[in-house]
């Protein structure tokens, strides 16, 4: 019984605690704890890692309401490394929204600042559950706790964007995942994640079985597969660092980590292939990430355009997990961390677009790398790694899970059907990346605007330039240095 | 380059250099007669054991060429400049 | 751990970022010294270090060789070298950092692919190629080139793509091993074609080479000369390495000499000219591979070698009087040769040299892949030996046809456009003078080049004196046919269409679909399902609940408390504090208690 996890939980909470009760009169004090928790909770983390690396179990059983059922937490790699990213990119994005906050003078600080710290245990809480029923009360929490932050601006627009996504989220939460629960515990006796699944190996009422996979996979609609994915772009209304915060520190890769703990901890590999279900996921993940990149070719607001690149990209973690090999995988989860390191960049630097010129569309963005030459520079490096082109974090996680659709090829033989075209789903999007990204790059560096004199006074707010590097340079560095990530990444499935 | 502009902007040394041309060409077409039958070399390909195939290709080729890519051009391949711009 | 080897491509791309830092006489100090360290590793690799496999490096469970030195890699390595001291020598005076660092980084970039050992390492050089050589397009700043420059960038994308798609499917299929050699053994493979593909594109065959004549004429003057040079000849070079004797490249090749040659007899953009001109060389050097023999192998990679130094000295003339006039189109060029003799005399040295005219370099490549259809080593019939031999020597005629006499002619002689014009920075001569002389030496000291063929000993010689009438022949009669035909060459206004018609012309429609229907559907339809469906009940069973609330459950609760209220208002009566009250209640009291006692039993 290890209470690190515990504490690591609690951690965030008491931090929000403390930034509510410094208030707006003492700003700087609040933005401390802010600080202060996110170092906390990273130092915490951190010092789990060797305990987790040798196999040691964390675990922390709160209290039991059935038998089967109960709240505990237990600390594994594929939770560490997920917990780690969002606590890194937590005190990034907590260092850009005092730059976004403060500059745009913006309304309810504390209730943002607190929130977002609430956001965090909830993430942690979901990193390091042992079992659905915990997994569950977390993410539905997180999604209660994000609602202030999407709604934050507290227009019109802002409610029924916030609404929708309250609608999108908890609606599927409640409709296919308590459906799902109850029925996986009815038929197993047990809710704990367990490596390579708690079905039995011999799996009575297969077609059951495959229903409430599939009420898993659309009940965890924070993983945005389509149809459930409206939601995303309609959160487009929040503020720059809350997008920063529900792209990628928390709430999509919430739910891609909940989808992939459902396939391999709960489903298991075997199962997966015997009940089918790794066709559905792979369907349904494939036409997600076309669709999601078309529609991002047709957007001009900048926001949006990364919003459905967004919903396509979380896609490629699905269809990772689903090839159900050790690349794939490998893939799938590396690239949890490597996206979330890329799309953070491209965020912040749209957030830091919108503080210094009010410039929301891609079409007003010609010539601008004049004015935010750091700014635009980051913005390309991380459009490199969402593409996917070497050696950028995105081009290792593309790598592995080109290679297990191969390897899923060569293992299905003569009974493959559809291997090679999930290979061409996967580089048709990445040319499809590169076109709706490239002209953001080249729109902002080549081509002929912002030379007015009052153009001279834009200036990059160094708060938001400085994150936005960092996590730009860390896109690149886990590009060349990929070690760190694919050890999490590959134990879950040797 | 005034030594060049005095060749070819006087009319009567540009005749000259026009002779000389005429002349070269007669020297190259004899050699390439010539020089086979002088110097007995062993070819797989069956042009090359051809008299003078070098200069009479030369020629067909030229002209073949200028007179396909010009149809070409004119079937359709040679449009405005501004073709892409809609 | 010792260093053995530095490598040259990474010596380049590291250096390239030192540039923007300098300033002046360092800055420009540097730009020279860059390259010249590379030239000097890359001798030193040829003469000190003994052929193996050197920097050796363990990425994504694979086994990465940086550095394959052998005979094939060392040539190569040493013309790009060279290609990029004299690239940097033409761009001294450009004042633009990102073009230098482009530059370098693309050249660098070059050779990391020439001593890549294996497909990963290849693939990350061939992608860092492609993106440095794409700002050289886009850092002309103007509208066509920055559309030119996104275009070029899709299609070398789109090539890495096919490429990535080919290296995986070739690992797996050799059991995770992706050492890159000879592809032979899985001839028409999926990977073995993917591959190919990749690398014709590249090699800018048709019909996948439209990027060439659409990006290169709009590229900066100097930033064209190095795009000459890398993207396609280290496409050959993997050609070369990958793909020696595969027999459909000998009839790509012919046809790629007469394509580049026909577009190239009509162009009117000089530098368009000269890219399809590339195109044309390019289809000798893929014939030669197609081919296969030993001969045919060393023949394209001279054609290679001698073809970077003329093709360069040709881009750098045309950039020159770009530079200098302002002028790209031939059909407003003329009269040149008064205020530009000496451009026009390297000129003419790289046309020459371009057109196989004996003591240029030209001639002692060229005709070594012409030659090697007649080569015993080669399983054809005398027929399609024939064939490919015409064609080739066809190809030829029209070559000293529209790059040796058509585009000097028309820029330098002709009518008179009379321009003002002077002769170009001093630096610019210098490097075009440099690659002037290194077209006179290997077509004069041709065993220098000869020696660093990958398959020695080169059994060929060039200078017997039927090669030489021959050729002379050829050339001095097509000349004679330019004589004559000279009306119908001249320039006009116009433009031809390639193969990029089809994406240029798609990508309209395409993007209308995208941004109209398909955009209605996802926020109207899918969104208007949210709306009626999701949205409308929901926020309509809100409401209800809000109404229940306030009306029902208010009221209830309201109703309770009134009742409560009476209730207590009467027995509050109770509570009157009078005695005999008191005393009426406790008698009524105790006689209730009696009579139940009494009947309870």
């Amino acid at each position: 019984m290890s209470v690190m996890p515990l504490i690591a939980v609690l951690v965030p909470a008491l931090g929000a605690l403390l930034i509510a009760c410094s208030g707006e009169r003492r700003a700087n004090v609040r933005e401390f704890w802010s600080v202060l928790s996110g170092v906390v909770l990273l130092g915490l983390n951190a010092s789990m890692i060797p305990a987790v690396l040798s196999d040691t179990a964390l675990q922390c059983t709160l209290f039991q309401v059935l038998p089967g059922i109960e709240i505990a937490f237990r600390v594994d790699k594929f939770g560490l490394l997920f917990a780690l990213g969002a606590s890194v990119l937590w005190i990034v994005t907590s260092f850009y929204s005092i730059g976004y906050m403060r500059t745009l003078q913006e309304h309810a600080q504390t209730r943002y600042f607190a929130c977002f710290a609430l956001a965090l245990t909830a993430t942690t809480g979901v990193a390091f559950s042992a079992n659905l029923f915990t997994v569950f009360l977390f993410y539905e929490a997180l999604t209660l706790i994000t609602y202030p932050l999407v709604a934050h601006k507290e227009t019109p627009e802002a409610r029924a964007g916030a609404r929708k996504y309250a609608i999108y989220l908890l609606g599927a939460a409640k409709v296919g995942l308590v459906a799902a629960i109850i029925l996986t515990y009815n038929q197993v006796g047990t809710l704990d994640f367990r490596a390579g699944g708690i079905l039995p190996s011999d799996l009575q009422h297969p077609e059951l079985l495959f229903l409430v996979f599939g009420l898993f996979l659309f009940g965890f609609a924070k993983n945005a597969l389509m149809p459930l994915h409206s939601w995303l772009p309609a959160a487009m209304v929040a503020p720059t660092p809350v997008s920063a915060l529900l792209h990628a520190v928390a709430v999509v890769k919430t739910g891609v980590f909940c989808t992939l703990r459902v396939f391999l901890f709960v489903y298991g590999e075997e199962a997966m292939r015997n009940l089918g279900v790794d066709q559905l996921a792979l369907g349904a993940a494939s036409v997600t990430i076309l669709v999601g990149s078309l529609l991002a070719l047709g957007q001009d607001n900048l926001k949006a355009r990364l919003a459905f690149s967004t919903v396509s990209q979380l896609s490629y973690i699905i269809l990772g997990a689903a090839l159900l090999n050790s690349n794939g995988v490998t893939g799938g989860i590396a690239h949890i961390t490597n996206h979330a390191v890329s799309k953070i960049t491209l965020f912040l630097c749209a957030g830091s677009i919108y503080v210094s010129t009010h410039k929301t569309e891609i079409s007003q963005l010609s010539g601008i790398a004049r004015r935010m030459p750091w700014t635009m520079a980051a913005f390309a490096l991380g459009s490199l790694s969402v593409v996917g082109i070497p050696p950028t974090s995105g081009f290792v996680s593309k790598w592995y899970l080109a290679l297990g659709t191969v390897d899923r090829h060569a293992q299905l033989g003569a009974n493959d059907r559809f291997s090679l075209m999930l290979l061409g789903v996967l580089l048709v999007s990445s040319l499809l990346n590169a076109i709706y990204l490239m002209p953001i790059v080249y729109k902002a560096y080549f081509e002929k605007g912002f030379d007015s004199s009052e153009d001279e006074q834009i200036r990059e707010v160094p708060w938001m330039v400085i994150p936005l590097t960092i996590t730009a340079v860390a896109s690149l560095l886990l590009g060349i240095f990929p070690e760190p990530v694919l050890i999490f990444a590959g134990s879950v499935l040797p | 380059m005034k030594f060049l502009e005095r060749q070819l902007g006087d009319p009567s040394r540009r005749a000259r250099l026009k002779l000389g041309c005429y002349v070269g060409l007669a020297v190259v077409l004899l050699a390439d007669v010539a020089v086979p039958l002088v110097f007995h070399e062993k070819h797989t390909i069956s042009f090359e054991s051809w008299p003078a195939f070098g200069s009479v290709l030369g020629l067909i080729a030229s002209v073949l060429i200028v007179v396909v890519s010009k149809t070409i051009g004119k079937l359709g391949l040679m449009r405005r400049e501004t073709f892409y711009d809609s | 751990m010792t260093l053995e080897w530095v490598h040259p491509g990474l010596l380049l791309i590291l250096g390239a970022w030192v540039l923007p830092f300098l300033k002046g006489g360092s800055k420009r100090a540097a730009m020279l010294l860059l390259p010249a360290a590379a030239v000097v590793v890359c001798v030193y690799s040829g003469t000190v270090l003994s052929p193996d496999n050197y920097g050796k490096i363990s990425f994504l469970g694979q086994q990465l060789v940086f550095g394959r030195v052998d005979a094939l890699s060392l040539v190569f390595s040493y013309v790009f070298s060279a290609m990029s001291l004299v690239g940097m020598i033409y761009a001294l005076h450009v004042d633009d950092d990102a073009q230098h660092v482009a530059a370098l980084t693309y050249a660098g970039g070059a050779l990391g692919v020439t001593f890549a050992g294996d497909f990963l390492s290849l693939y990350v050089f061939w992608e860092l190629m492609a993106i440095s050589s794409v700002f050289l397009v886009w850092l002309r700043r103007d509208a066509t080139a920055v559309a030119a420059g996104f275009r070029y960038l899709l299609v070398h994308v789109f090539g890495g793509l096919v490429l990535l798609a080919g290296i995986v499917l070739y690992a797996n299929a050799h059991g995770g091993s992706l050492t890159f050699d000879n592809l032979g053994d899985s001839q028409h493979s999926l990977a073995w074609t993917l591959i190919l593909v990749a690398f014709l594109v590249n090699a800018a065959a048709p019909p996948l080479g439209a990027w060439l004549p659409d990006a290169y004429p709009n590229a900066t003057v100097s930033g064209a000369v190095f795009l000459s040079a890398f993207t396609t000849k280290s496409a050959i070079y993997v050609l070369i390495r990958g793909f020696p004797g595969t027999e459909v490249l000998v009839w790509l090749g012919a046809g790629m000499a007469l394509y580049g040659m026909v577009y190239a007899v009509l162009e009117n953009d000089a530098r368009r000219v000269l890219a399809y001109d590339i195109i044309s060389q390019l289809g000798y050097m893929i014939c030669g591979i197609g081919i296969g023999t030993q001969m045919a192998l060393n023949g394209a990679t001279a054609h290679a070698f001698a073809h970077i130094f003329y093709k360069a000295l040709l881009f750098m003339s045309a950039g020159a009087v770009l530079q200098v006039t302002g002028r790209r189109k031939l059909s407003e060029m003329g009269g040149l040769y008064k205020t530009m003799p000496i451009t026009m005399g390297l000129c003419l040295v790289g046309a020459l040299s371009i057109s196989a005219v004996p003591l240029f370099s030209g001639f002692v490549s060229k005709s070594m892949v012409v030659s090697a259809t007649g080569d015993l080593d080669w399983q054809a019939s005398l027929a399609h030996r024939n064939i490919v031999f015409l064609l080739l020597t066809v190809a030829a005629s029209g070559t000293f046809l529209h790059t040796g006499l058509r585009l000097p002619y028309f820029m330098f002689f002709g009518e008179d456009a009379g321009l003002p014009a002077r002769e170009p920075a001093r630096n610019m001569l210098v490097a075009m003078g440099v690659a002037a002389t290194a077209c006179v030496l290997i077509g004069v000291a041709y065993p220098l080049l000869y020696w660093n063929l990958p398959h020695q000993p080169v059994d060929y010689h060039p200078y017997t004196a039927a090669h030489i009438t021959s050729s002379l022949g050829l050339l001095a009669f097509t000349g004679l046919g330019f004589c004559l035909l000279r009306k119908q060459l001249k320039p006009q206004p116009g433009m031809c269409v390639d193969t990029d018609w089809v994406y240029r012309r798609l990508a309209d429609p395409c993007l209308r679909v995208l941004r109209g229907p398909l955009t209605r559907f996802e926020f109207g339809f899918v969104g208007q399902i949210y709306e009626y469906v999701i949205r409308g009940p929901v926020l309509g069973v809100a409401r209800w609940l809000c109404r229940f609330d306030s009306r029902v459950v208010d009221n209830t609760a309201m109703g309770a408390g009134r009742w409560t209220q009476m209730v207590s208002g009467k027995l509050s009566t109770l509570v009157s504090g009078n005695a005999q009250h008191y005393g009426l209640i406790m008698a009524a009291g105790v006689l209730t208690l009696i009579v139940l006692a009494m009947f309870a039993r």
